[in-house]
């Protein structure tokens, strides 16, 4: 016990120098600046946050709800001002604050959206918001507003590491599952659309092709955070992590996470690595350090004690979040209860297709509703395999339609008060033929939002 | 015998049986399918689903259908609806009733042209957005008498996308109530009606020849975008524009929306909806979109109707299968099923709807069980990935 304690407190609070955080910084501070930037000139800020007329808010988070046009470019431009402040490290605690903030307020608009590593950056940003990445090579040292630190706590630089590790780490129990694993799904299927790929084409027809993946895929995952943390194997690991993420992003439309987890995973370097990068920056900006009247506010100390606590609280959420799904019944990729936020990437194929219904009780009669004209291409897709978001539809429809006159083609005028609202939801899982999904009789109007178990989806038996 | 051998005798015929048996088992299930690797010639029972397949080339499949479907119904369009026009251009200068007559029948035969190619929905097509401009139903029979009357219009505006195109024609040349020669007539007297059959079927050959022109230099570009299946690869242009022109204009514009699927809390049925409701059949034009439906996705050659690589053999491919049956022979089957219930049917559909209501009930139920095997199956199977931002990859 005292062995692990040593070690706890060593990984925790023994000095390092504080290179190898000023750098991951400056490089988080410049990914996300572009990568904002290409989200905005891809016009997803229209598409995803302006266009459409109803979003799929986190439940408890109902509050957060996009603004209008220009609220919304000015929040990305707070996201691209904010970035670039990261990356000079001016304004520090600020800039990473508001970056957090801004970037979080975004992804919580809609589900549709979710990406987790999205959340992953969510994640980052607020970390960064406690660590002093600003200690050196910033724009707050040159004016004086903080005091220059050549050396920091370990647990500042290993926070970083663990939750990069996480991601790979729990990606990789994730995929040990049945379908990974014995039936190499989805990948099975993926791949054998990759036959018109240069170099790699022709292999991917066949069915071993795909075990292989799997399998490398899972291990890769597994162990690429311990071969990162040796110091002899780490430059290997390395070449593996260029290697991995250049093939999925060959292959797949992941956008620019690929290369986001390359650049991040240079943390893992050693502090002499980090160092040389920050000397040969100094040559190149040799105005660093310049200002002598240093003025800045007394230093609160927190205390070992509180850090602990609220390292312990972050690490064991992080470590017990994913696998919330086991207090669920059924399988966990059909129901999806308890699948985001777990780090579960690439691991299911699943297309839907939702029809909703709006029934006014006296009559007995039924009116089939047209998705289009409440949902985005997008979001239809997205929740006609979900059933959270197929609930908050038909909740949505509850309440267009309850206690509203409608005018039939023929002047009948109906009185809905109640209505009941029902979904004739087929959805295919790993290509092996589409079936009913949910209950198709029971009122979703009635059925509580929450993360009680949801008694209407039904069994899944292939 | 001693109590020996005849334990022996036991265990041996023990034996036989399970050896028998195993290979009743063996025997039983497998691959039927001839074009499978793992085809097995004594299986008895269909089991397909776990066919083998490899070698299968995505690029062949795409030129094939380029080549041996689209260009070539395209380019037969093409010519009918510049048959059209002559046939137009012929009874304007002599108008008499045979030739009123050869009008409708190449009428008649365009329009069965169009259902081969309407599915054909994206690229040149789509830009053009030529479905609406070809086929929009119902039409506006006031601004088509309108536009006659003052003579003052313009074909290319979107406002009178439902004053043109061969549901105008089916209008003009079937009006109720009026005998062949009774029309002869209209058009004798009226220069202005006379040269609106002419500015519509000018219109439909301009916009067929822009297709067919288009598609010289577009199958470059189609033939070539085949890495990937993703939002604007070829394959997701074939299948999205399939599903959707499926689903929208065909399950719901021929049958469904007259039937009153789609009509409100009511479902009262608008028969005044279909297809070519003053010619009062519509039953020949849905029979032929389900057809060329059917070989456009296995790889029919549209001239020598011989079978080549397809959607079919893609599926089969990728091992795609409804519980144990292919993906493929699911979806044919379910196309036999559509025609088989359009078969059961009599025009004009209008009637059949307002007389007959269960029977086309049926087959709408029936066209509407394709939607999933399509839309869901199938995108799914081809990793059709309808994606306008980034996935979740790691």
């Amino acid at each position: 016990m005292t062995a692990i304690n040593r070690w706890l407190y060593k990984i925790s609070f023994t000095s390092k120098p504080i290179a190898p955080l000023v750098v991951f910084r400056m490089l988080f501070g410049i990914m996300m600046f572009f990568s904002t930037l290409r989200f905005i000139n891809k016009g997803w800020v229209k598409d995803l946050y302006i266009t459409p007329k109803y979003f799929f808010t986190y439940y408890g988070f109902d509050w957060i709800t996009p603004f209008n046009e220009n609220g919304m470019y000015l929040l990305f431009f707070i996201l691209l001002v904010s970035s670039i402040l990261i990356t000079i490290g001016l304004f520090y605690k600020f800039s990473t604050s508001l970056f957090f903030l801004a970037f979080t307020y975004v992804e919580l608009i809609d589900k549709t959206n979710y990406l987790n590593h999205y959340y992953f950056i969510s994640l980052v940003a607020f970390v960064l918001i406690f660590l002093p990445a600003n200690k050196m090579f910033s724009l707050d040292i040159y004016f004086g507003l903080t005091k220059k630190e050549k050396h920091v706590p370990a647990w500042n630089i290993n926070i970083i590491k663990f939750q990069l590790g996480l991601v790979y780490f729990f990606a990789g129990i994730a995929k040990l599952n049945y379908y990974w694993l014995f039936e190499a799904q989805p990948l099975t299927n993926w791949l054998k659309h990759q036959t018109d790929l240069p170099i790699f084409g022709s292999i991917m027809q066949y069915h071993e092709t795909a075990f292989i993946f799997s399998w490398c895929g899972a291990l890769f995952d597994l162990c690429i955070p311990f071969v990162l943390l040796n110091k002899k194997f780490r430059i290997y690991g390395y070449l593996f992590v260029i290697f991995f993420h250049g093939i999925t992003s060959a292959m797949f439309p992941i956008g620019v996470f690929p290369f986001v987890m390359i650049v991040s995973t240079l943390i893992f370097f050693s502090d002499n690595f980090h160092l040389k990068i920050l000397q040969l920056l100094r040559k190149i900006f040799p105005a660093n350090s310049i200002k002598k009247e240093v003025y800045f506010r007394n230093q609160h100390f927190i205390s070992k004690k509180t850090i602990t606590i609220m390292l312990v609280l972050f690490v064991s959420i992080q470590l017990l979040l994913p696998f919330r799904y086991t207090l669920y019944d059924g399988n966990l990729f059909w129901t999806e209860q308890g699948f985001r936020f777990s780090w579960r990437v690439m691991l299911i194929e699943k297309v839907g297709y939702a029809q909703f219904f709006i029934h006014d009780p006296k009559s007995g009669k039924k009116k089939l509703i047209n998705n289009n004209l409440f949902l985005t291409r997008q979001q239809e897709k997205m929740m006609a395999t979900q059933p959270d978001m197929i609930l908050q539809f038909a909740h949505h429809l509850r309440d267009i339609y309850t206690d509203t006159i409608i005018t039939e083609r023929n002047g009948e005028k109906i009185h809905l008060k109640k209505p009941k609202v029902t979904a004739e939801v087929y959805v295919s899982l790993f290509n092996k033929g589409s079936t009913l999904f949910i209950d198709p009789n029971i009122n979703l109007a009635e059925i509580k939002r929450g993360h009680h178990q949801k008694e209407w989806i039904l069994g899944y038996e292939k | 015998m001693n109590r020996f051998d005849i334990i022996k005798l036991r265990n041996i015929f023990f034996l036989a049986l399970i050896i028998i048996s195993i290979c009743f088992g063996c025997r039983k299930k497998g691959c039927t399918d001839p074009n499978a690797d793992n085809y097995d010639p004594d299986a008895i029972k269909e089991y397909n689903s776990t066919c083998v397949y490899t070698d299968f080339n995505k690029s062949e499949m795409l030129n094939n259908i380029c080549d041996n479907y689209i260009v070539p119904s395209y380019s037969n369009f093409n010519n009918q609806t510049s048959s059209l026009k002559d046939q137009i251009s012929i009874f304007s200068q002599s108008p008499t009733i045979n030739n009123f007559e050869n009008i409708r029948n190449q009428w008649v035969q365009t329009l069965l042209s169009w259902q081969e190619v309407s599915f054909i929905d994206f690229g040149p097509a789509e830009y053009i957005i030529l479905k609406n401009q070809v086929n929009l139903y119902p039409v506006d029979t006031a601004l088509i008498k309108n536009n006659i009357n003052t003579g003052n219009y313009n074909l290319e505006f979107a406002s009178n996308y439902d004053a043109k195109g061969l549901q105008a024609l089916d209008f003009l040349l079937f009006q109720p109530n009026m005998s062949n020669q009774q029309h002869v007539d209209y058009f004798n007297n009226s220069t202005n009606a006379m040269s609106y059959l002419i500015n519509i079927s000018n219109d439909l050959n301009i916009n067929s020849q822009y297709i067919v022109d288009q598609w010289h230099s577009y199958k470059t570009t189609f033939k070539n975008n085949s890495e990937t299946n993703a939002q604007g690869s070829s394959v997701s242009n074939l299948i999205n524009g399939l599903c959707s022109y499926y689903e929208t204009y065909i399950r719901k514009g021929k049958i469904g929306l007259p039937l009153g699927i789609f009509n409100g809390f009511s479902q009262q049925e608008m028969p005044e909806l279909v297809e070519c409701y003053y010619y009062g059949e519509s039953l020949p034009f849905a029979k032929r979109a389900m057809e060329s439906m059917r070989e456009y996705i296995n790889g029919v050659s549209y001239i020598s109707k011989t079978n080549s690589l397809g959607f079919d053999d893609y599926m089969d491919f990728v091992g795609a299968a409804q519980n144990e049956t292919t993906l493929s022979s699911v979806i044919t089957n379910q196309i036999e099923l559509i025609l088989n219930e359009l078969n059961q049917l009599n025009d004009p559909l209008s009637n059949e709807i307002a007389n007959n209501k269960p029977a086309v009930n049926n087959c709408y139920s029936k066209m509407q069980q394709l939607v999933p095997y399509t839309k869901v199956d199938m995108t799914s199977a081809l990793g059709v990935l309808i994606t306008y931002q980034d996935n979740d990859g790691d």
